[in-house]
């Protein structure tokens, strides 16, 4: 899927990049804004990490790459690691592609590669590398494990240079994650400048969490010459994606600045930084504006028959000079506008994705993603869902229904599948993962639907706000576009925004994500009459227990061993052998039933783990009454 | 041998037998019980207050923050429709609403669908909603609230509702522009009443279905965009921007509710903004009776349940509980008289649409699903309200009365009898003698279950044949009206069933064990559709319970008046002729000034017209009204109707049994 020629022209990039010595490090802060339709503004930015570090050995001195994805390297056989954490859902259908993709809630994926991995350890590897990021950035990928992680097969390609060595991939999304200001903080120490000085000052949460759509993304790419090990690039890229809808500004007319959108202006940039570069689009929504200040510099980049006009505001030759202290572009649209909204309708990207849950009921639905083929020609498409295992898919029952594009209703007529790759799912254990490509004729939508029944859960597995619903994370669409209209993600090979310009390949690689999907399964009524029922059945399962293992357990009569002479040792005997004690002096009773009764009552009412621990006579039951202490309080508070 | 016939715990109880004595007065003292808690649960002492039950609701936490500047709005905008309805008799003016839409910001969609109507040959009609997705900035679309209103053409025979749209898009203005929305809001205008909505909802859930073109009535195509799954939906029926009174309407499909924290955020959150609002709420000055409170209680139960009874949605919002999610209308009186505004005109709606906000906000605010409070319950008082747990054992009082006659029957039957007389050891000697000479008594035959058997299916397939026959192709492509055509079915079908226990007669003992048989059924079957439709259940259950309880099969006194009068009020129980009384007495009701020969003539197409209704009903919206009645309530008739004619075969018959032939053959059946 991926054109292979992409290896070549990143040896490109790679070779202009390295000239090993003290100016090996470099750091880029990139802004771009994009008015969109509909009273929309993107803003993303971009901060590019980096470095030239040559050998390993060189990775315990950091200077402005965070330490911890120095760390990273050294303890993990990871190559390439993507993380996205987003709050709300990128419109395709009005705002185009963006320049990076994410999925709502929390999204990670990352490449291992090295000699010697096996796959019990790269799933060792992945889990630890999920948990040191839930630190790093205080969100809940610790969640990440086997039970929601999958290994995808064709959809998801390398952006590295794939050594010799098998190479290993993970992927895993968490939608219930919120994103909130305590993820934007974590993020932005990340910088070399942190949030003081440069692009990232502008980053107040109070607006950036007032957002349609906000996406902070981690990006850290191993780029290592001929596969060796010994001269290596790493590349961090931290992105900040945002849409601003002006209509939530309530203001009289379409204008906004810098100042508007995030509540101050530029305080000038980072020092650390090589480059500063403020990006405005000029042309299709951005026609209509004009700016001010004037922008010094204009370019024009042509990409796969597609003309993108942007200003450029360079911010070291604006704080050039000592005076200048606070940086504001306004953008103000003609007077004539006035009150009046931007009706234009955008047009139509060529690939759209939706998805949504169908039938009613708690028992059984269907999975139904929809890929809407607007270009004229037909388009390679791959789509890969992730079903987690609390709810069943049924393989025999997916099927791919089209129509055109105008009609409103799917009939029979079918598309044959190019490629399927199906891993089941397993109950609390592996989430079932599916992966379909098929050609979408030109004009039309396609309908891929999959029957699921909905999972009985056991009572400890609802989460609290059981009603709420449980989250089947959001599917991943891929296509290959023969044109680069609406396209903006960057090429792979490149690493700065400025790279997408003038970048024409033969096809564009895009991927959509769709929306995530809420089903409510089957949930008990967790109010009293449930909670009394769990417990009386709890309450006499531990009553049954005693009788239980009265009834089953052999009495043998024993003599008790000789006791020891020493006096600490009969103390010590007495503290840690309580148990065995207990257990011991029905044996001294001679053996009658009734005793042996009265004796494993003291072992606990813990029925079970008592007749257990009675069998394996002898073994150590030390921790034996700090269990039983616990049953009891437990019972004591019911 | 079955754990009743044992005759080790058989019925030699002296108790039961005083029992089965006294059946009849048994049954009626439970008959009474019934009716008096049920006429209990209107005294405050029985009923309980309202409350929320869901904390998340927090309802009037916020203020509200819509200003008059949207009630301009809505002016305006009503203004426009005004003159576009010109121009629109009959039809909606989508693309104004579109045009509305599109400026306010909502991602605006259309949603054709088609119904076929199955009846007179076969006509296609086709429909269109539009509607607009505010998408929530907090969400990743994977939850939605739906705001509906429906729109009437001009030349609707129905009350104008046309200022239900200006007032939803003020409202969707007002809410574009805010950030707080975690929820999506689908702003949805449906036309032609429910189907609009049915088909909205359809292809909501069911978008993908591929519909066979000539067996489906209505086809809902697909929507092109959705908001997740849906947690709550309110539809909004306004007469005029300056109302009187708001009367919320709850019941929804199959007599369902939505739960009962919803109605308690609109009454209170309609009580905050000051508007006089409530459950079947009438104009003010038709409220100045002095009647009692628990005259009035009783009377709002009553209604409650009267409308629940049908299972007809009383608005747009009952289709929506089928898919569990909770929804209500809120319909806005015009105000009749302008001497008492208290306002300026202008703003007017400004209190209903601080209402709208402060729902819309509370809903917001949802965490989960509506699942505390209550789903079965019955309104007492705008505040007052009775659970499930309260009223269902009215119900099975009831109910009990055709389970104790149906026990206190089966140990009195003939084969029982024989059994008590002889002692436990004898039994076997007593069932060879039987065999040996069976003709000897007929009070001491085995019971032919076969025969009862065949007989209950045979009703049960008239039951059937109701359901299905008047959709068969043969029958749909006479060009005949629904009405008439539903009737003559149904007409016909119960002729079947008059006619059956005159042709049929069953063998001795058959009629005392399909008593029995008969109650288990009617009682199984009323508890189950009390359950479902409380209100249903409990008006069959009035209704028919005192007829059950005197049916009677016994040989004696067969030409008593009381087996007359028994006779006669089942012939009058008949399914056909109850709709037939009931649609009378409406009529009458109605149109007091028209001559009762009028009244007949008009009721009786009017109750034709209503089985018409019931079928199409079942067959679109899939209310199971006209699925209870002819697969449970006309077979039980028959069965009924069987029963008090209680016909037998003259014993010089019976002797010839082999030659006569227009029995059903005898089988043997053991019944040990």
């Amino acid at each position: 899927m991926f054109p292979e020629a992409f290896v070549l022209l990143l040896l490109v990039a790679f070779n202009a990049g390295s000239s090993l010595g003290k100016d090996n490090e470099r750091f880029h802060e990139e802004l771009v804004v994009r008015p969109l339709s509909g009273d929309h503004v993107n803003t993303y930015f971009q901060f590019t990490t980096r470095w030239h570090y040559g050998e390993k050995d060189n990775l315990y001195h950091t200077q402005l790459t965070p330490r911890v994805i120095a760390e990273l390297l050294q303890q993990f056989a990871v190559k390439e690691l993507h993380i996205g954490l987003t709050q709300g859902l990128w419109r395709y259908e009005t705002w185009g592609y963006p320049i990076v993709e994410a999925t709502s809630g929390a999204e990670m994926w990352a490449w291992f590669s090295g000699s010697n991995l096996t796959n019990g350890e790269v799933d060792r590897q992945w889990k630890e590398l999920a948990n040191v990021f839930s630190g790093v950035l205080c969100a809940s990928l610790n969640f990440v494990d086997n039970t929601n992680s999958i290994a995808p097969r064709h959809l998801i390609r390398p952006q590295f240079m794939p050594a010799n060595g098998q190479r290993f991939v993970r992927y895993s999304t968490l939608p219930r994650e919120i994103v909130c200001t305590e993820n934007l903080t974590p993020w932005k120490k990340l910088l070399p400048c942190g949030s003081a000085s440069g692009f990232a000052s502008l980053l107040n949460s109070g607006h950036v969490h007032n957002t349609k759509y906000h996406s902070l993304g981690l990006k850290v790419r191993v780029l290592c010459e001929d596969h060796d090990e010994e001269n290596c690039i790493v590349e961090l890229t931290q992105t900040a994606n945002l849409v601003y809808d002006l209509r939530l500004f309530e203001l009289s007319n379409n204008d906004f600045s810098l100042r508007r959108l995030f509540g101050m202006g530029l305080n000038g940039f980072c020092e650390l930084a090589d480059s500063s570069k403020i990006y405005v689009q000029r042309n299709e929504q951005g026609e209509r504006f004009q700016l001010v200040p004037a922008p010094t510099q204009e370019v024009r980049s042509t990409r796969g028959g597609h003309s993108v006009v942007y200003s450029v505001y360079d911010m070291h030759e604006q704080f050039k000079d000592a005076g200048e202290r606070l940086f504001n572009v306004a953008w103000l649209s003609p007077k004539s506008e006035g009150r009046r909204r931007n009706l234009a309708k955008p047009s139509l990207p060529p690939v759209t994705v939706h998805r949504y849950l169908l039938g009613h009921g708690q028992e059984r639905g269907r999975i139904v993603t929809e890929v809407t083929n607007s270009h004229y020609d037909a388009l390679p498409i791959m789509v890969q869902e992730v079903v987690p295992w609390y709810v069943h898919a049924y393989l025999h029952t997916l099927s791919i229904r089209r129509k055109p594009q105008r009609v409103n209703e799917y009939g029979r007529q079918r598309l044959p599948f190019k490629l399927l790759h199906y891993t089941p799912g397993k109950q609390r254990e592996l989430p079932s993962h599916l992966e379909i490509g098929f050609m979408l004729p030109g004009q039309t939508s396609a309908l891929i639907t999959i029957d699921v029944d909905y999972l009985l859960l056991k009572w400890l597995e609802y989460p609290p706000d059981a009603n709420h619903g449980h989250y089947i994370g959001a599917a991943i669409v891929s296509s290959q576009l023969p044109m680069g209209r609406n396209y903006t993600a960057l090429p792979p090979e490149g690493h700065l925004f400025e790279h997408s310009f003038n970048a024409t390949r033969p096809s564009y690689v895009l991927s959509l994500h769709t929306e995530a999907l809420i089903v409510s399964l089957p949930t008990p009524d967790f109010s009293m009459p449930y909670n009394v029922i769990c417990l009386a059945c709890t309450v006499v399962a531990l009553a049954f227990g005693p009788i239980h293992s009265v009834a089953t357990k052999m009495i043998i009569v024993g003599r008790q061993a000789s006791a020891p002479k020493n006096f600490v040792k009969k103390i010590f005997n007495k503290i840690f052998r309580r148990g065995k004690a207990g257990e011991e002096a029905p044996a001294e009773a001679e053996g009658a039933v009734l005793g042996a009764a009265a004796a494993a009552a003291p072992l606990g009412p813990s029925g079970f783990g008592s007749s257990r621990a009675s069998r394996t006579t002898g073994g150590p039951s030390g921790d034996q009454p700090l269990l039983e202490d616990l049953d009891e309080e437990e019972e004591e508070q019911d | 041998m079955g754990l009743l016939s044992d005759p080790s715990i058989s019925t030699q109880s002296k108790l039961v037998d005083g029992l089965a004595r006294h059946v009849r007065l048994v049954c009626y003292a439970l008959y009474v019980a019934g009716v008096a808690w049920f006429f209990c649960l209107a005294l405050p002492e029985f009923n309980h207050g309202t409350y929320l039950s869901e904390n998340a609701l927090s309802p009037g936490l916020v203020y509200p923050e819509i200003r008059i500047d949207a009630n301009r709005l809505a002016i305006q905008l009503l203004e426009e429709l005004h003159r576009e309805r010109k121009d629109h008799l009959s039809t909606t003016p989508h693309a104004w609403i579109a045009a509305k839409m599109n400026e306010f910001g909502l991602e605006t969609h259309t949603h054709n669908y088609t119904l076929r109507y199955p009846f007179g040959g076969g006509k296609e009609y086709h429909g269109k909603n539009i509607y607009g997705i505010l998408r929530a900035p907090r969400i990743a679309s994977t939850e939605g609230i739906v705001f509906a209103a429906p729109y009437r053409a001009a030349s609707s025979v129905h009350t104008d509702i046309s200022a239900s749209v200006p007032l939803l898009l003020a409202f969707a203005d007002f809410a574009r522009r805010k950030n707080y929305w975690a929820k999506d809001l689908i702003f949805l205008v449906t036309e032609q009443e429910q189907l609009g909505m049915q088909a909205w909802l359809e292809a909501y859930h069911d978008g993908d279905r591929d519909l066979d073109v000539s067996k489906a009535y209505l086809r809902p195509g697909n929507l092109p965009a959705r908001a997740g799954s849906l947690q709550a939906a309110l539809n909004i029926e306004v007469q005029d921007l300056e109302i009187d009174h708001v009367d919320v309407r709850i019941e929804g499909l199959n007599g369902k509710l939505p739960n009962l924290d919803m109605f308690n955020l609109v009454q209170r959150i309609m009580a905050r903004e000051g508007i006089a609002s409530g459950y079947k709420q009438a104009p003010r000055k038709k409220r100045r009776h002095s009647q009692s409170p628990f005259e009035q209680n009783l009377r709002q139960m009553l209604t409650m349940l009267a409308s629940q009874s049908s299972g007809v949605p009383n608005g747009n919002h009952g289709l929506f509980h089928r898919y569990r999610i909770d929804a209500l209308t809120i319909a806005a009186n015009r105000r009749a008289t302008h001497a008492t505004l208290k306002g300026s005109p202008g703003s007017a709606a400004v209190p209903l649409l601080k209402a709208i906000e402060g729902i819309a906000r509370s809903l917001n605010n949802l965490l989960e699903r509506f699942h505390q409070s209550f789903f079965f319950y019955v309104i007492v008082n705008n505040d007052r309200y009775i659970s499930i747990g309260d009223y269902m054992p009215a119900l099975v009082a009831l109910v009990a009365c055709a389970f104790v006659k149906a026990y206190l029957t089966w140990s009195t039957l003939p084969v029982t009898n024989a059994e008590q007389e002889t002692p436990a050891g004898l039994v076997r000697e007593q069932e060879q003698e039987e065999e040996l000479e069976p003709d000897s008594e007929p009070d001491k035959f085995e019971l032919p279950y076969g025969s009862v058997l065949i007989y209950l299916t045979a009703t049960l397939l008239i039951g059937f044949l109701c359901n299905v026959l008047p959709l068969q192709q043969y029958f749909l492509e006479i060009p005949m009206g629904a009405a008439p055509l539903t009737t003559s079915v149904l007409s016909f079908l119960s002729l079947i069933g008059f006619i059956l226990p005159f042709v049929v007669v069953l063998p001795p003992g058959g009629l005392e064990l399909l008593h029995v048989a008969f109650l288990l059924i009617y009682g199984c079957a009323l508890i189950v559709i009390g359950l479902l439709n409380f209100a249903l259940g409990f008006f069959a259950a009035v209704l028919t319970v005192p007829l059950v309880i005197s049916l009677e099969t016994k040989e004696e006194n067969s030409r008593s008046t009381l087996r007359n009068s028994v006779r006669l009020a089942t012939l009058v129980m008949n399914p056909m002729m109850v709709i037939y009384v009931i649609v009378l007495a409406m009529t009458f009701y109605q149109f007091p000034e028209l001559s009762l020969q009028k009244i007949m003539l008009r009721a009786a197409t009017a109750a034709m017209d209503a089985s018409a209704y019931g079928l199409i009903d079942s067959v679109i919206y899939g209310n199971w009204l006209y699925f209870v009645i002819c697969t449970i309530f006309l077979p039980l008739w028959i069965i009924c109707w069987t029963l008090a004619l209680s016909k037998r075969r003259d014993y010089a018959d019976y002797l010839d049994f082999d030659e006569s032939p227009s029995t059903s053959p005898q089988p043997k059946v053991k019944t040990n």
